[in-house]
Order: structure tokens, then sequence, then C-alpha cells
């Protein structure tokens, strides 16, 4: 190697240059000795390598130095610069010898962080100098002298550098070298980095006892041959290729930012059927086109969907279905886009509006009234389990006595502002709605006569009414058909008649009035709609309104093309026959010229059996049966009342038993074929203005007086009625309604009110009811003869 | 329209109701009884409950629909009733 040449014995040189501290690598030094070591080593190495390596590093520019250097003779011996720095170029040659080095480069590896860090610049001739000198002076042994000789060459070396930078720092570093360390012997430590084990495949030993042992040797021992066979043999060729690395290029591509949206779709069963729903064909088109749209905002989807399909609002219905559920939740919310958003004033107007108000109404009320409807309906009543007693509720209760016999309990009244002070004439129930309730308001006297109002009531609602008709007069009577169960009569006091249909909430009626040349000249007490058997057949049963009123006529009524009448029965005075007429009765009966021949009957009433015979009762006390189909007489006449016979009633139990009630004070039980009543019942001494049995017993049956109503259960006494309710006074009961599926009563007053009361501590035996009424009977005429 | 407001009134003027609000579909409310402040935080967490409670409803039959919602708290019961267009909210204290 040259390096043995190139080593020569020079005298102590002089260095004249100007010294320049250099931090960096004065701190390195101290801290790692061997590094400085090694570092001096590598620089004396450098050298050598820059002598063999002259030809390569050869280049142009030559860098006048700064620092002369002479030997002892004075001889200019200061070394040219070799190489003016060129990094592409160098970079070649570093990739070239670096592989050309073996391992153990333990110290090399610190040489070359600390030449890196001591100077970047240093890169290009320095560190190939280094490497060279590596390669070069691996084997050389350098002792104490050859190094500083060395380090001087080398900081002589290193004053020719290229960059001026460079150089001082470089300097620096040579200058701190060579003065500190030339005199210092430097040990060398050269150690073996760790084996690093490539590839590794231990040997496996079977025995030869084992089983494959005879395998194991035959493969071995073909192994051995192969390797024999090996050399020169034709089957292995050995071929070497060198690949050429191209030089890498870099290429840029820049492409717009890619967007990102986020999409989701709810996928519901609902949404689903909806979709299939609203248009079979065309809904495929309808999911395609938000699918490429890519947004997941609704207008732009329904709008897209106008466009599409401008006339179909389903469709749109549908997108916006489809839309909305690409969308968040709170778009959904802006549904309506292909129409206008609807306006509040529409909204609050809308029928659906009133609907569900009206529902909504029902419902706060029955939040309220939960517990008295409750009763009516005979269910358990459910207490608020959040409904906080007071304490003084809680005395109230322990301190109400409750009492021992039957009584009615107040449950709540019918009621509102338009019905304040009117009287109630009549109450009627829906026959197919056992809910509704029809009333009607109406004086009875010719006095304080208004306008006339028919309310009909729901249950759901007691504070105020589903329907409100105003009649020009008073209402006097009213009653439901049975066919068309939402058609409503109405007799009034001025003697017309109109007909309601309750379904729809218009004022007006059906038919207004009846011909005025058929009205009754006097107010319609009583109303019925009756099913009749028209002809022999008992198919054709047809349903007439019949009416009866204070000018003696009992009506029958057609309702086609208006209303058409024909009488079905004059009620005619007859003569009193008994000889002692009171004096209200003689000066009509004296002169046969009279003003009417006919008594007013204020009510009548079929019999629930047989439709062609009926009871009508007078104002002279008198009651005549009749027959429906003969006008002209009647068939029999039950007299026993002193007074005008306000109510006739059939008992729902007894087909022959009927009751009435008159203003002489007094019930009068009847049996059909008995001229004279049954039973007698008075209580109390007021006029009885109403009399009705009770659907569910056949003992039972209730009367409105003056001031009070009354209960009576015959079975339990024939003489006092069971259950003496007082009204408030100046509050006359006027009318009584039985329910037809609860035990409640409903009492119409003359205050307008409809108070609703139920049966408490109502024994009513479940017996053969129709039996126990006639044991009464039979045991009471019994007791008569 | 006089009949609507009637109505409204009745139902305001009953025991124990507290308030009533219309809504319409977006969600805003139209007409209210209560405070500014109550009336929109109702309107918006019933308007996710009625979407919620709708969703179910349908999810399990796809035929039905939701006609009326009632939530009944310790303190009172708020009544809803839902359309298409609009929803009908009462809160009531029955026991007021």
């Amino acid at each position: 190697m040259s390096n043995t040449k190139v080593k020569q014995r020079r005298a102590a040189l002089k260095v004249s240059k100007i010294s320049k501290t250099l931090n960096v690598s004065s701190v390195l030094f101290p801290a790692n000795q061997s590094i400085t070591k090694s570092s001096s080593t590598l620089l004396s190495r450098r050298s050598f390598c820059s002598t063999e390596d002259a030809k390569l590093l050869d280049k142009s520019s030559v860098q006048t130095p700064k620092h002369t250097l002479r030997d002892e003779k004075g001889q200019d011996v200061t070394p040219q610069p070799l190489y003016q720095g060129d990094p592409a170029v160098s970079q070649p040659k570093q990739g070239k010898l670096f592989p050309t080095h073996d391992t153990s480069w333990g110290t090399t590896t610190d040489f070359l962080s600390v030449a890196f860090q001591t100077n970047a610049s240093f890169g290009g001739p320095f560190s190939r100098s280094f490497f060279g000198s590596i390669s070069a002076s691996r084997t050389s042994q350098s002792t104490a002298e050859s190094v500083n000789n060395e380090t001087e060459d080398v900081s002589k070396h290193d004053l020719s550098n290229s960059s001026s930078d460079v150089q001082g720092c470089k300097e620096e570093v040579m200058e701190q070298v060579g003065e500190v360390l030339m005199d210092t012997v430097v040990d060398c430590y050269l150690t073996e980095t760790e084996t690093m084990w490539l590839l590794d495949i231990p040997a496996v030993s079977v025995s030869s006892d084992s089983e494959n042992a005879e395998a194991v040797k035959e493969r071995n021992k073909a192994y051995i041959e192969l390797c024999k066979n090996r050399q020169g043999n034709d089957k292995y060729v050995e071929r070497s290729m060198q690949t050429f690395n191209d030089a890498e290029k870099t290429k840029e591509v820049q492409s717009e930012t890619v967007t990102m949206v986020d999409k989701a779709v709810m996928s519901t069963l609902w949404d689903m059927y909806d979709s299939f729903c609203s248009g079979s064909g065309e809904v495929e088109e309808d999911i395609a086109i938000p699918l490429e749209q890519h947004k997941a905002v609704v207008p732009d989807v329904s709008s897209v969907s106008l466009q599409t399909h401008p006339k179909d609002s389903s469709n749109i219905v549908s997108m916006i279905s489809i839309g909305s559920d690409l969308s968040s939740i709170e778009l959904e919310v802006s549904v309506p886009l292909g129409k206008e958003e609807p306006d509040p004033e529409l909204i609050l107007q809308s029928d659906k509006f009133k609907h569900d108000l009206a529902v909504m109404e029902r419902v706060v009320l029955e939040n309220i009234f939960q517990p008295k409807l409750a009763a009516y309906r005979q269910l358990p009543v459910l207490e608020d389990p959040d409904y906080v007693w007071t304490k003084m509720e809680v005395e109230e209760e322990s301190w109400t006595e409750q009492p021992l016999g039957p009584f009615l309990e107040h449950q709540w009244a019918f009621s509102c502002d338009l019905t304040m002070g009117r009287n109630v004439s009549s109450m009627a129930w829906n026959k197919r709605n056992l809910d509704l309730l029809a009333v009607g308001y109406g004086q009875f006297d010719f006095k304080d006569q208004n306008s006339g109002l028919v309310c009909c009531w729901s249950l759901k609602n007691p504070t105020w009414p589903q329907r409100i008709f105003h009649c020009d007069s008073g209402v006097t009577a009213l009653d439901f058909s049975s066919n068309n169960a939402s058609q409503l009569a109405v007799g009034m006091y001025d003697g017309s008649i109109s007909i309601y249909n309750v379904q729809s909430t218009e004022e007006g009626a059906i038919i207004d009035r009846s011909d005025s040349a058929n009205t009754h000249m006097g107010p319609v007490w009583q109303l019925r709609w009756i099913d009749h058997e028209k002809g022999r057949s008992s198919e054709d049963k047809e349903e007439t309104l019949i009416s009866v009123s204070a000018d003696g006529r009992i009506s029958k009524w057609f309702l086609h093309k208006g209303m058409k009448r024909t009488d079905l029965m004059k009620l005619r005075r007859t003569k009193d026959r008994s000889e002692t007429s009171t004096k209200a009765n003689t000066p009509k009966n004296r002169c046969e010229v009279l003003i009417s021949r006919l008594a007013s009957g204020p009510c009548f009433d079929f019999h629930p059996k047989d439709s062609n015979v009926y009871l009508a009762g007078t104002e002279e006390g008198e009651i005549h049966k009749c027959s429906y189909s003969y006008s002209e007489q009647f068939l029999d006449t039950y007299q026993a009342h002193k007074g005008s016979v306000y109510k006739i009633t059939w008992s729902p139990f007894n087909p022959d038993v009927f009751l009435s009630c008159s203003s002489d004070w007094s019930i009068q039980l009847w049996k059909q074929d008995l001229c004279t009543p049954v039973l007698s019942l008075t209580s109390g001494q007021k006029a009885l203005y109403d009399v009705v049995w009770s659907p569910h017993c056949a003992t039972v049956f209730g009367a409105v007086s003056d001031s009070r109503v009354e209960i009576w259960d015959l079975k339990v006494s024939i003489l006092d009625p069971i259950i003496v309710s007082m009204s408030s006074p100046g509050v006359n009961p006027s009318t009584l309604l039985f329910t037809p599926e609860t035990d409640c009563v409903l009492v119409g007053d003359s205050e307008g009110q409809v108070s609703v009361y139920k049966l408490k501590n109502f024994t009513a035996g479940d017996s053969t009811q129709a039996d126990a009424l006639e044991d009464i009977i039979q045991f009471t005429l019994a007791s008569h003869l | 329209m006089a009949e609507v407001e009637e109505t409204l009134k009745r139902i305001q003027s009953q025991k124990g109701v507290q308030g009533i609000i219309i809504v319409n579909a977006e969600g805003i409310p139209i007409k209210s009884t209560l405070d500014n402040s109550s009336t929109v935080q109702y309107a918006g967490h019933i308007q996710q409950l009625l979407m919620k409670a709708r969703s179910f409803v349908r999810d399990i039959d796809p035929q039905n629909d939701l006609t009326f919602l009632r939530i009944r708290s310790k303190k009172n019961e708020i009544m809803i009733a839902p359309d298409n267009d609009y929803f009908l909210i009462v809160i009531q204290n029955p026991s007021d």
C-alpha cells in the first residue's frame, strides 16, 4: 500500500496560521477520548487517501491557501487543494468506497458521526478521503510519531480545503488536535461487531434406530452424490445477471380535491312500505335520482323531483320521504317543499285540526271527569297515584257518613252557558250511540216563551254540547229515530215539527217545518218514532213519526217531500160518565158547542209488543186505548185520574202493565184489562210531571214532581218511594230518564241542567222480573177484594 | 275560525290545563298560551319524540299510524295530537 510510502518523516513543521476557535469540535473532543483518538488517526489516514486518490480528486479549482506551511528549510510545502468540493460528484464515490469495507467498524461509525456533526460540508472530499484512508490504513500500525507527523500533514491539508468557513473550522479542529494530541500516545481499539445471522437452519439428527433412519440415510447419500456430480454437470448452470438501475425520476401529479360527503340512509319498514304504496312503477326512478345527487340536502333532492314529476304530488311525498331519510333528522321536518308551507291560518282552519281539537278536549275532560265517568260506566274508579291528599280532604272523607239506605249520588251535570236558565223539557237517548243524549229546552207554560234550543250532549264532554240547534220556539218534545240513528225529530211549542240530522254540524234541519196547513194547532207534547208493520208481512217495517199535541190530535207523519200527515185519532171528549163531575169539567161539557171538541193530549205510548195498540192520555184525566188502524173510536177508556195525565208508560217487562202520572199528585198502576187501576201511589202533594220505568228492574220506576225526584220500588214498598231526593230550592226537576245500560238516572231541571245521578246502595233483584211485578199485582188485587 | 277559537278557549279554561301549543310542521310554534322559552322547549323536544314514536309505530306495522300520544309524568300530563302539517300539545295537571 502506498500508505507506507507516503509516510514521511518530517521534522516539526511550523504551522503558521491563524487559529480559530472551534467550539463545536472542542466540545466533542474532550467528551470522548476514543473518538478524538480515532478522529486523529483517521485524519492521518485521510492524508494517505488524499495522495492515493489524487488522480480522482484532482479538479480544477485551486484555492489560495490562507496559510502557508514551510519546513525547516523554508520550503513551501503547503499542500495544494486537491479538489474543490462538489457534492454531486462525491456521492457516487462515497457509494463505491463504502461497500468495500468490511464490518467491525466500531470506530468508523463513531468517527462518521463526529465528522458530520462538526461540519456538514466536510462531506465532499473530506469524507471520501476518510473512507479511502480507512481502507488504506486498516492494517497500518500507527505509531505516535507518525501520528504526530500525519496530524501535521492533516492539518495542513485541512487548511487547503474548499470553503473558507469550513476551512476555518477544520483548521481549528486540526489545530487543536495537532497541538494537544501530538505527543500523546493513542490507543486504538478495534472491536468486532456482533454476529448477525442471516440464515440459520439447524441440523436435525435422527437416531439410527428410528423408523425414518433408513430414509434419512438414503437422502443423505443421495445428497452427497448430488454434490459430487455438481461440478461440471450440465444440470447446473451458474449465471449471474446485472440489472440496470435506472435513474430515478420524480414526477408529481396534482388532482382536484376529492370531496367527501356524508351520506346516510335510514331504511325502515314503514319507509319501504310508503314508497311501495305511493307509486309502484315510478319509485325506482325516484330512488335513482337522489343517489346520483350525492347530496344530503332535502331541497335539492325534492327540487329534482319537482322537475321530473311536477304534477304528481304523491311522488313528491315519496321523494321527500326518501330524501328525508338521506338527510339528518332535523331536515326531515321541512318536508312539504313541493307545496307551499301551510299557512298557520290554514292549519287552524282545517277540518283535521278541528277534529283534533275536539278529541283533545275530550281527552282533557276525561282526565278531569275520569272518576265520575268510571262510576257511571260501572268501572272501578282509578285513583290518581300522584294525587296528594290534603289534610282537609282526608278529614272530610272520614266525616261524611254514608246513608244506610239507597240514595242518589250526584255525578255531574250537563250544563253550559247556553243552557243556563232554560227549562229542560225533554230528553232522549240516541238509539245507536248510547253515549249521545239529546236535550230539548223549552218552557212548558204559556208565559215565558222564548226561542228553544236542542243540544246533543256526549258523555265524553259534559261541558259543551256536541251539537247545538237553535229553534224558533220552545222545544217540547224530542225523539231519535231508530232506523236512521242520526235523525232527530223535534216538536215545538208552536206546533211545528222539525227533523234534524245530528251527523252534520250545520245548524239547519233537514226538514224545517211541517207544512203550515198541517201543523198542529197547539204545542206538540210528545213525539215518537214507531216501527210499524205495513201490510200483513212483518218484513215491511216502516218507521213513522207519531205526534200528539194540545189540539187533541194524534197524527202520523210521512216524510216524503216535506211532511204530510194523517190523523190517527182525534181525542174527542167523552161525555162525563160520572155524575159527580168537578166544576172545572162541567162548563165544558154542558154545551155541545165547544171551543174544541178535542181534548188536549199531553202524552201517549205505543204498546211495546203490539204496535197496533196505543194509549193516549188526556187533559181530562182519561186514558184511552186506541187502535192504530181504527181511528173512529177508542177501544177502551181508563178513568181514574182527576187531573190531566202527564205521562203514560208501558212496563218494559210486563206487557199488560202500564203506569200513568198526573197532576192529581198520584201515580196509577194499571193492568190492561182492568178498568180500575191496580195501585195508586202517592207521596207528596205536588203534581207529578214524569214517570219512567227502570229498564233494569221490573218493579222500579222513577217519578219527578215539583221539587223532588222519587224512585219507587214496588217490591220494597208500595206506599213510599225508596229514594226521595230533594232538589235545591227554586230548581224544579222536570224530566227524568234512566240510562239504558247502567244504573244511573238523568234529571233535567228548570235551570237548564241535566244532572246525572248514580243509584247507590240499590238492591235490585235479579230474579224473574216480570213475575215479581205480577206477584205484586196479584197480591194487591187479592187484597182489594 | 271562531269555532276554533272558542274551542281553544274552552280547553284552556278546563280544570288543570296549563297550556296549549300549536306547532307547525317545521317545528315553529304558531300559537301558544305559555311563555316563549317554555314553548320553544316543548316544541323542540316533542318534535323529536313524535318522530321516534311515529317511526316505532309504523315500523311494527306499516299500515298503522300514530294518532295520539300521551305522556303522564309526576307533575302533569302532556297530550299530543300529531298530524302531517302540525301538532297540537296540551299540558294538563288534572289533580289541580
